[in-house]
């Protein structure tokens, strides 16, 4: 009977000491928000820099190595490029890389993307990188294929693929005459390269 | 008086059950409120990631393992981790070593507090469990500063680990372990001491050394059977050898052995350790060594096989892979806590009253993905 009694005492007892703890917390300083609104600054711009959100690509200082698309799992990213006059770009460290492709089409597939920052970490230039923004949320799958060459852009580069094919049909010529003088009978083979910015161009 | 005629009564539990945490089924016989069978159907959750593990490279695969068990995303990739870097041999910086240890010790926390919360919740307390998940977000804010997500972590590498820690970073984990050390004995006051709560576990959903044995449960669960069992002291990896802490298991030491109530207890009582591993963590850092990766691009292991097991929240988790020389395995086998505590239901369950067999489900800590892979 006793024992009885003292289980309902403790049973009270434990219950009025949860509930002090329970009561503390109306005095807390809560670590909820009320997103998306009712908060003074937008959410994207409280979060770490190394927050995974959507990807995008600084096309400026891509050099299409190609990097990111083998690095990817579930191939998100697609690339197709054009060989262009050679140049550098400065990457985001400030460390100069020299630059022989330029993308015709940059797509990543955000709705198959798993923000895994796979394809980010073996970036020579950091063209390609995680933003903020996270709120994807869409009824239209397509807006979330990103493209990131858009057409004028694209135009711009062909054209550069062009110039460079003029540059190799002009160097190539050089050398077959400069081959041609001296014996004549030596066959120059034709720059491999040449062949790959054909290609571009047919796209 | 007749006794009343009973008959046997099939009950289906799941696969969308409030108590099931995540796609569970069970499929019960019940004479009233008294289970006599109950057989768990797994494999609702089931996305072939052993399969994935042998179509991805080694490096490729290594974001699928967050999935294996998003709870504690960080023990799976290290887990992973280890395996493939026995395999390819290749060596771990000592920084990384350390920060491995931080943030898998503080992943444990987080897992332990969702195991924690769930299980009072199923018994019927909802207070513990925001408040455990509110002590989780704070875990859960270190990750997102560090790797940049704050649930399927992706941050264990091979070789390493993904990023360094930004600056600051080690003394918001020491700010965080230093408030929730007192955040523990009001979590007790709170559910663990809570007589109600105490009365309802006590006695219930028993396994006893040998069962718990001969079904190979693992981790938290085992160490509440009383068997002096953990992966991080026995077959030690990473810079486990060098910190010092304690093993909680059932018997006198804890107050409570074999039932839902100890299994709960050594999970209280291993957040104290891990906090204490963190701890030496960071007294010991070292600062003056700054790789925090070996940078690898391609992992191409010799032909062979290898199995490494490691401690995860939810015990042993283990990679076997077989390796055929290639950058992809030829054989991935993922061996998971959950899966072997499930199994167990089976035994323990005939006797026990149907919401018994929650508290039985629940303080086991079966996470479903992690069941089925
Ligand atoms: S890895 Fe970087 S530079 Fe290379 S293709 Fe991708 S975005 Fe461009
Ligand atoms: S974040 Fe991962 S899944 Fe997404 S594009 Fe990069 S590598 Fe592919």
């Amino acid at each position: 009977m006793i024992a009885y009694v003292r289980n309902i005492q403790d049973a009270c007892a434990s219950i009025f000491d949860g509930m002090a703890v329970t009561f503390s917390h109306l005095f807390r300083r809560p670590i909820t928000v009320q997103y998306p609104d009712r908060i003074p600054r937008r959410i994207q711009e409280t979060l770490p820099d190394r927050t995974r959100g959507h990807l995008e690509v600084d096309l400026d200082i891509c050099i299409s190595c190609r990097a990111c698309e083998k690095a990817c799992p579930i191939e998100c990213i697609v690339i197709e490029d054009v060989r262009i006059p050679k140049d550098s770009v400065a990457g985001v460290d400030g460390k100069e890389t020299a630059r022989v492709k330029e993308p015709t089409r940059f797509d990543i597939n955000l709705y198959k993307c798993m923000y895994c920052g796979l394809c980010v970490e073996p970036c020579p230039t950091g063209a390609i990188r995680f933003t903020k923004e996270f709120e994807g949320a869409t009824d239209d799958l397509s807006r979330l294929h990103l493209r990131f060459v858009t057409p004028e852009r694209r135009e711009v580069v062909l054209r550069k693929g062009e110039g460079y094919e003029r540059e190799q049909a002009e160097k190539a010529r050089k050398k077959a005459e400069a081959a041609a003088k001296p014996e004549g009978g030596k066959q120059v083979d034709p720059p491999a390269a040449g062949e790959e910015s054909k290609e571009g161009d047919k796209e | 008086m007749k006794a009343l005629r009973t008959e046997d009564m099939t009950l289906n539990m799941g696969p969308h059950h409030p108590s099931t945490h995540g796609v569970l089924r069970f499929i019960l016989t019940s004479d009233g409120e008294v289970v006599h069978s109950c057989r768990p159907d797994v494999g609702y959750l089931h996305r072939s990631i052993e399969k994935i593990g042998e179509i991805m490279t080694y490096i490729g695969f290594m974001p699928y393992t967050d999935r294996v068990d998003y709870v504690c995303a960080m023990n799976a990739n290290w887990g992973y981790a280890l395996a493939v870097e026995k395999l390819a041999k290749i060596e771990v910086p000592r920084r990384a070593e350390f920060l491995r240890a931080i943030v898998g010790e503080l992943n444990r926390i987080s897992s332990h507090l969702v195991a924690l919360g769930t299980m009072a919740m199923d018994l019927g307390a909802i207070t513990p469990f925001p408040w455990a998940l509110r002590e989780r977000e704070r875990v859960n804010d270190l990750f997102e500063e560090i790797c940049g997500a704050r649930l399927t972590h992706n941050y264990v590498w091979i070789g390493g680990v993904a990023f360094d820690a930004p600056d600051g970073w080690l003394e918001k984990v020491r700010r965080f372990i230093d408030s929730f050390e007192k955040m523990i004995p009001e979590f007790n006051r709170l559910i663990t001491g809570n007589k109600i709560f105490h009365e309802r576990l006590v006695g219930v959903g028993v396994i006893d050394r040998k069962t718990a044995l001969a079904y190979g449960i693992s981790g938290p669960n085992l160490r509440a059977s009383g068997v002096d069992w953990d992966i991080r002291r026995d077959i030690p990896y990473g810079i486990y050898p060098e910190l010092a802490f304690d093993i909680p298991i059932g018997g006198d030491a804890l107050g409570c052995i074999d039932d839902g109530y100890a299994r709960f207890v050594i999970r209280v009582r291993e957040m104290e350790e891990s906090l204490k591993i963190v701890r030496q963590c960071l007294d010991r850092f070292p600062h003056e060594e700054k790789e925090h990766r070996t940078r690898i691009r391609k992992v191409k292991p010799p032909v062979g096989s290898v199995y490494v097991a490691s401690e995860a929240p939810r015990g042993e988790l283990g990679f076997f892979i077989v390796s055929n020389g290639t950058e992809k395995a030829e054989r991935m086998r993922i061996r998971t806590g959950s899966f072997t505590a499930m199994s167990v239901v089976e035994k323990i369950a005939p006797g026990l009253m149907v919401a018994d067999l929650v508290a039985l489900i629940a303080s086991l800590d079966v996470v479903a993905p992690e069941i089925d892979r």
